[in-house]
């Protein structure tokens, strides 16, 4: 039995124009899934807003209030508001993808590295345009070359900083890429178990035990996705309110 | 000794060693934070994000370690 044979992608309605390939394999259908979800659930709890918010619209109101003040305002300041979208979206994207994953028999998107990487791609350009558009060329020089720093130590800082530019993507797609990874396969090695030993007793340690690690991983998801959102609101707060 | 196995060996070995320093941070980091929690309670709030962005950062190098794990499984 492969361990990690549930992770390889199946192409389930081939489509190809031209030389391009935009199948639909089982991350797709997993990632339209989660997304579909979780925007029904938007949608149903959000559709008619009153000004004296019922059950369902204090829940969306909560989860607003807390990307509003919790991450926003904590980490860009001010301008805050403007990020709201970006980031609740980021937030919510993630969070599907990651509880799509939980589902017997459904793929975890986030855990196929492309996913991961285009997300933090996409956080990546959107710092550095907003730093090139708020703080003009030679502002955005002055991030890799701060002010408070000694002429001569620039030959260490530079290097230094411009490593630390690349590896924070990097960085934001490993961490969200390899938890997904660590906890679906803990699962699914426990439940495995089972299977490799060939004995009904097994079962009866490692069902609850691999229900125990599903709520663990619930939290890891939650907990994923804050990280990913609270991060990227991070870096555009470095890009708008820069440090020199 | 198999190529293949002293892989596996190492990839155990990587696994294993990178996993002692992020644990050893997290630890650290949870104490010290629920530390200043008890001590200051109304600033739980702030010191939780400060923390969580902490814990982020220190896992990080425990799956750097994951993943070159998995490269010796599957690719060496």
């Amino acid at each position: 039995m492969e361990v990690l044979e549930h992770f390889y992608n199946k192409i389930i309605v081939p489509i190809k124009i031209g030389p391009v390939d935009i199948s639909i394999t089982n991350v797709t259908l997993s990632m339209f899934a989660g997304t579909a979800v979780f925007l029904a659930i938007l949608i149903i709890f959000a559709s008619k807003p009153k000004t004296v918010p019922g059950k369902k619209q204090v829940v969306i109101e909560l989860f607003i209030n807390f990307i509003r003040r919790g991450i926003c305002h904590n980490m860009i300041g001010k301008e805050g508001d403007k990020w709201v979208p970006l980031i609740a979206g980021v937030f919510l994207f993630i969070l599907a993808n990651n509880m799509i994953g939980l589902v017997p028999g459904a793929y975890t998107p986030t855990l196929n590295p492309i996913v991961p990487l285009t997300m933090a791609l996409v956080v990546f350009l959107t710092v550095h345009i907003t730093n090139l558009a708020k703080n003009g060329f030679r502002g955005y020089l002055r991030t890799y070359a701060p002010r408070s720093v000694p002429k001569w130590m620039l030959v260490i800082v530079v290097p230094i900083e411009i490593i630390s530019t690349i590896a924070k993507p990097f960085s934001l797609f490993i961490r969200l890429m390899a938890n997904m990874l660590a906890g679906h396969t803990i699962i699914f090695v426990i439940l495995g178990l089972i299977t490799y030993f060939r004995n009904y007793l097994v079962a009866v340690a490692a069902v609850p035990f691999a229900l125990v690690m599903m709520l663990l991983e619930m939290f890891v998801s939650v907990i994923q996705a804050y990280v990913f959102a609270i991060l990227s609101a991070l870096y555009i707060g470095e890009a708008i309110n820069p440090r020199h | 000794m198999d190529p293949k196995a002293a892989a596996f060996i190492a990839a155990g070995f990587c696994m294993g060693v990178g996993a002692i320093g992020p644990g050893i941070a997290i630890g650290n980091m949870v104490g010290k934070a629920l530390e200043s929690i008890a001590r200051q309670p109304e600033a739980g709030g702030q010191i939780n994000t400060a923390m969580f962005i902490g814990i982020a950062f220190a896992e990080a190098i425990s799956l750097y370690a994951l993943v070159v794990a998995f490269l010796l499984i599957f690719v060496a």
